[in-house]
């Protein structure tokens, strides 16, 4: 790449010119070391504007942070003209804290250091009555000029690649020389990245066909984003002016950033589609121990889920301030611990365990009261919890009114992470976490509890495990503990990512029974595949149809299809039984 | 082996449930109008048997020819095999427990399966009086107004029976007709099917030796071990074959 | 033991007297000024609710069906009445939900609604064959159960997800309103009211005769046995396919023509009737009333949105939803059969107390029904 641009005529200048600048800077730099504030001083009292923008742009060979703020103290009037009595004008700044006549102590500008009278008493002005340094818009350009070289040496990786990457806009030639000077020593890939695709989204604007040919090329290879809408402006403009090559050339470099484009969208369809399906496999998960293993519709599923969320809204206020409920007319008030920041950040830690146990004891107190009633009556437990449902999310209104609550989440959630211009957000990235977090933690409990085994085995054959004396009802009734349970957790989860309500569940209970059916009951390896796959086909219709309802009944219709052809869903759970 | 075609002809029929082969490399062939009994120890396969004739389970492989061999039955779903004349009986009393005896015998009775059949299709003088004559064949006439859940178990398999013969079947599949009966209520239920025996070809799969031995009468009997055919004959000759004292008699009769 | 239920032992006399009553006395009453004609109002559209839970109880009560679509196909009928009824609004221009997605022209499938027998056609046909397509489909792979009823949420979920959509052009989440004209008469007239009114009375006296005779006819035999043991009517020689086919879309068209009738008395048709829960809501007036009967569900739904319209205003409206799923809860599991089962059933627990003073006495209940479906 270095080959391609050298040899040709304005690279060679700039590289000259880039390389002259580098020793400059290096020698100058080291013979002055304090010159900065002392350039700014002079400018400040030069005669000229000419003069001033000559010595401002003098600092471009030794582009310093300090300088910036001495730019910025002085566009803001703070630096001040002091003439004393000799006539003589010294730049000054003001320090300390007004006296009572409104004068300040004054620091000389060019060293730092008290300015002191004639009798050696520190000087004091009155920024009222002493004239401050201005400027004109020729200055405060170069000044610019000066502060985006600045920037372009910010330590701050993430600063300077954001000034390199700013330093592309306008196209304007005469910024080239920085960028390669700086490309010659810098060291960091990204940084030199964000270089590369500067320079050639400069060199698009060079005079020279050839050039802007291997820009272009150049940015092809680079796969640059922002280059696109440049390139395709060189394009209409190549093909105004005939240029072939340009054409050519820029054609060939929208075509490779257009695949590129299309294989991050594919990416972040398959990103977004995986924590879709993540999504659906938290808020079915519990559902396929209820309704899977134990065949209990609970039409209420959704209204656990909301319990979870609650269970973390209300901690969350624990840990704050406290909060005011009003259940049923009955005031309650409950305690805060004014944890401030710590508890802000930490309460989620505590809400996962409490939502699961609150979701848990409430599904027990069902499961005694009701459900235990309508084992082998699947219609009915449907019918019945549909009820509970309503019964449900009137507590929840009455207790915490019918709006929306506010529940925070960490602040590292709304972050995000770049990889190969596919922007993955934190707060998928943590759903994702999370469902695996669930998923292996049920499969622990049946897998390699007691309780997972005496599960499976009142699951399989009731009649033989109450032989074989294990108490099936008090099975099921932490069976169905547990499936509520993992729906609490499904809503501490939701908090953190959507809107809580006392209706939130109702959002979420066809998804979770279809995404149950499709997986096949009782099979919670079924209930995983079914959740991503349905996830990963929303998203990819909902790209490629571009819209997000549409895709959605499409995918109703895929399921119902499926399930013409796999009645029993993807795993079937067979058995000797006839049945 | 006779000369005339094969009502029912299995050949190489395999069927396996998670990898338990509930039937292995079977071949079993029946003439019309025999009474033939199967017999077979528990887990032999005899009712799985009955569930691939009937369309109720697919085998893995083999062939399933019907009336010499003018119907593959393993082309055609549950009615329509019914419909070819094929009924049978359930292990356990399987009648519509909410119909009375009587709407059960309609909804059995041979003719048009339809929906505009069911609308405006009347009930017949004829077909009133098949009614009664079956319902005193199966000794159910007092009970005809009464709810077939309501019945004692043996007469629920009599019901189903009854069933049977309303639907006119060339093929009556009956499992274990004695199961929960009294002695006597057993006697009069083999009597019952010899009395068809003839008019019908009828496959009984039983567990009780007197009551094979009292239907089969010198009538084949066939002995399924681990989904497979052990041996076929007159009920002695089978009752004295070493494998089958081996696997199933040897182990009865000691019970005995 | 019940011999029969109830509903066997009210004789036609009886329910000819209900029906002259329902649509002869009651707007003659209104007519002469004894009967508001708000209340006329309301109890046209408890006759309409009424129709549409016997569309239910075809398919729940008698055949095993829980069907959560009903309120998919009540809706669609409403819908097909509602292109009928903007229609016949006339004026200049198209109507606001045209205008606002920039239509200058009234969409072509729209054109033939203003024949009314296209409309009444449409009626029929549509939700006819929704329910045709999707019952082909779930029953030929033997789709039944909870798994029907989920499926059949999932389609109104999804139907519902779609006539929110403007771009349907069927007026997006605002529906259709401000209807003016049907037949030539005006619906703000008294008389028009009365008259919609008659006709949905009629119309449920003519479903409860239809529903009467199919279900006591070889096809109500035969839909009952499906729900008791859908494998056995197989292994009788039915496609039980087939006929669970027939009645879907027979209940799909009773449950349209009560959404047809629903949408010019209330003056509104939206998407949010479309709602699994209006369903739902719809299965606890059959269940409460006492399903497997003609009459209950009718009873269910008229004591329920009666009570609805008491309750749901004023101080008692946030309770009525702990009224409604706490109802619902209590009829699953102490009322099975619903109001019209509550003497039966109460002479059960005569009878049974009874017996509990001669435990000699042997249960004449027979072994628990050991059933070959799953």
């Amino acid at each position: 790449m270095l080959k391609q641009i050298t040899h040709r005529p304005t690279a060679i200048i700039s590289w000259l010119m880039a390389f002259s600048l580098y020793f400059v800077l290096v020698f100058v730099s080291r013979a002055d070391e304090v010159s900065i504030r002392k350039t700014v001083a002079d400018a400040t009292v030069a005669a000229s504007p000419a003069e001033q923008r000559a010595l401002i742009s003098s600092l471009k060979l030794k582009p310093a942070a300090e300088a910036v703020t001495l730019f910025d103290r002085w566009k803001a009037g703070e630096i001040f003209l002091f003439k004393d009595d000799a006539g003589l004008t010294t730049p000054v700044l003001l320090t300390g804290t007004a006296a009572p006549d409104g004068s300040f102590a004054t620091l000389r500008l060019e060293n730092g250091s008290p300015l002191l009278a004639p009798d050696g008493s520190p000087v004091r002005i009155n920024p009222k009555t002493v004239e401050a340094a201005e400027t004109d818009s020729g200055l405060r350009k170069v000044m610019k000029e000066v502060s985006d070289l600045v920037s372009l040496a910010d330590p701050d990786l993430t600063k300077r690649i954001r000034a390199i990457q700013d330093s592309a806009i306008g196209q304007k030639l005469e910024k080239l020389p920085a960028l390669l000077a700086l490309k010659a020593t810098e060291k960091n890939q990204s940084a030199l990245r964000a270089l590369d695709e500067s320079i050639a989204i400069i060199q698009l604007r060079s005079p020279i066909s050839s050039e802007r040919v291997a820009a272009c090329t150049q940015l092809g290879q680079l796969k640059s984003l922002p280059a696109y809408d440049t390139i395709k402006t060189i394009l209409t403009e190549a093909k105004k002016a005939s240029d072939g090559p340009t054409v050519l050339a820029a054609k060939a470099a929208l075509k490779a950033i257009d695949v590129h484009v299309s294989q991050i969208n594919a990416a972040g369809t398959a990103f977004r589609g995986l924590s879709l399906g993540s999504v659906l496999l938290v808020v079915a998960i519990g559902l396929a121990i209820t309704f899977g293993l134990m065949g209990i519709i609970n039409m209420a599923h959704g209204e656990f889920i909301a319990v979870g969320a609650y269970t973390a809204y209300v901690i969350q206020n624990l840990f704050a301030t406290g909060l005011k409920l009003s259940p049923f007319g009955v005031s309650l008030s409950l305690p805060g611990m004014d944890l401030g920041a710590k508890g802000a950040n930490l309460y989620f830690v505590v809400a996962i365990p409490a939502s699961f146990l609150v979701a848990a004891l409430v599904g027990i107190l069902l499961e005694r009261s009701v459900i235990q009633h309508l084992y082998k009556r699947p219609l009915e437990s449907l019918l019945a919890t549909w009820g509970i449902s309503l019964v449900m999310q009137q507590i929840l209104k009455f207790t915490f009114g019918s709006n929306n609550v506010q529940v925070s989440s960490p602040a590292w959630l709304s972050g995000n992470w770049t990889v190969n211009d596919i922007v993955f957000g934190w707060n998928r990235v943590f759903v994702i976490g999370f469902a695996v977090l669930i998923i292996l933690v049920t499969w622990l409990v049946l897998n390699k509890t007691s309780l997972g085994l005496l599960i499976r085995a009142v699951m399989q054959n009731r009649n033989m495990a109450a032989c074989m004396g294990v108490r099936t009802e008090r099975v099921n009734t932490l069976t169905f503990a547990f499936g509520c349970g993992l729906a609490g957790l499904a809503g501490a989860f939701l908090s953190q990512i959507s809107n809580v309500g006392p209706s939130m569940g109702q959002l979420y209970i066809v998804d979770s029974f279809m995404t149950v059916v499709v997986g096949g009951v009782g099979n919670i390896m079924g209930t995983v595949i079914s959740a991503l796959g349905i996830g990963l086909a929303d998203q990819s219709l909902q790209q490629y149809l571009g819209n997000p309802v549409i895709g959605k009944i499409l995918v109703l219709g895929a399921i119902i299809l499926f399930l013409q052809w796999r009645p029993a869903g993807l795993f079937v759970t067979r058995s000797r039984s006839l049945d | 082996m006779s000369q005339k075609p094969f009502l029912l002809a299995a050949e190489g029929l395999n069927k396996s449930f998670d990898g338990f082969k509930a039937i292995n490399d079977l071949n079993f062939y029946l003439d019309e109008g025999e009474l033939r009994t199967v017999i077979g120890p528990n887990g032999a396969g005899k009712t799985t048997f009955l569930d691939l004739i009937t369309g109720r389970t697919q085998p893995d492989v083999g062939t399933l020819l019907w009336d010499d061999a003018k119907h593959d039955l393993l082309k055609l779903n549950e009615y329509e095999i019914y419909r070819l004349g094929i009924g049978r009986k359930f292990q356990t009393p399987t009648v519509y427990n909410d119909h009375t005896v009587t709407e059960n015998l309609i909804l059995s009775l041979a003719g048009s399966r339809g929906i505009w059949h069911s609308l405006f299709g009347k009930v017949t003088s004829l077909q009133r009086d098949r009614i009664a004559e079956i319902l005193t064949t199966i000794k159910l006439s007092k009970h005809s107004n009464r709810k077939a859940g309501e019945l004692a178990h043996g007469q629920k398999q009599w019901l189903e029976i009854g069933m049977l013969l309303a639907q006119e079947a060339r093929l009556l599949l009956v499992d274990e007709p004695a199961a929960g009966m009294t002695d006597e209520e057993t006697y009069r239920t083999g009597e019952l099917l010899l009395s068809l025996a003839g008019k019908h070809t009828i496959v009984v799969i039983e567990h009780d030796m007197t009551f094979v031995r009292q239907i089969s009468q010198g009538r084949k009997v066939t002995v399924l071990h681990q989904g497979h055919v052990l041996c076929e004959g007159p009920v002695d000759k089978v009752q004295a074959d070493e494998r089958v004292i081996e696997v199933y008699l040897g182990r009865k009769s000691k019970a005995a | 033991m019940i011999k029969q239920p109830l509903t066997g032992r009210l004789h036609t006399p009886l329910l000819l007297t209900l029906a002259v009553i329902l649509v002869v006395v009651v707007p003659l009453l209104n007519a002469f000024g004894y009967i508001s004609n708000f209340t006329l109002g309301n109890w046209g559209k408890y006759l309409c609710y009424g129709i549409l839970a016997i569309s239910i109880d075809l398919l729940w009560g008698y055949t095993g069906l829980l069907c959560l679509g009903q309120a998919l196909f009540f809706t669609l009928g409403g819908y097909m009445m509602g292109m009928h009824l903007m229609r016949m609004i006339g004026g200049d221009g198209v109507p606001t939900f045209l205008s606002m997605v920039g239509r200058r022209e009234w969409p072509s499938f729209f054109i033939p609604f203003s024949s009314f027998p296209f409309a009444l056609l449409m009626i029929v046909f549509v939700p006819g064959l929704l329910a045709y397509v999707f019952g082909y489909l779930a029953f030929r792979s033997r789709i039944k159960g909870v798994y029907f009823s989920i499926l059949t949420q999932a389609l109104t979920y999804g139907a519902a997800l779609l006539f929110f959509r403007n771009e349907l052009l069927m007026g997006g989440n605002n529906g259709f309103t401000d209807f003016r004209m049907l037949l030539g008469y005006s619906l703000r007239e008294d008389s028009t009211k009365r008259g919609l009114y008659i006709v949905t009375a009629l119309l449920l006296v003519l479903v409860v005769a239809g529903c009467k005779w199919l279900t006591q006819s070889r096809f109500g035999l035969i839909q009952r046995a499906i729900r008791d043991s859908e494998n056995r009517v197989l292994f009788s020689g039915y496609a039980t396919a087939n006929f669970k086919l027939f009645i879907f879309v027979i209940s799909a068209v009773i449950a349209s023509f009560a959404g047809a009738l629903f949408v010019p008395q209330v003056g509104i048709i939206n998407p949010s009737e479309m709602d699994t829960s209006k369903s739902l809501e719809a299965v606890v007036w059959v269940a409460l009333g006492g399903r497997g009967t003609i009459i209950g569900p009718v009873i269910g739904a008229i004591s329920v949105n009666a009570l609805k319209s008491w309750a749901s205003v004023g101080a008692t409206a946030d309770f009525w939803p702990l009224m409604l799923g706490g109802a619902f809860v209590l009829v699953v599991l102490f009322m099975p059969k619903g109001i019209i089962g509550l003497p039966a059933q109460i002479q059960g627990w005569i009878a049974k107390s009874r017996r509990a003073k001669s435990p000699e006495e042997p249960s004449p209940l027979s072994t628990p029904p050991e059933a070959i479906d799953p």
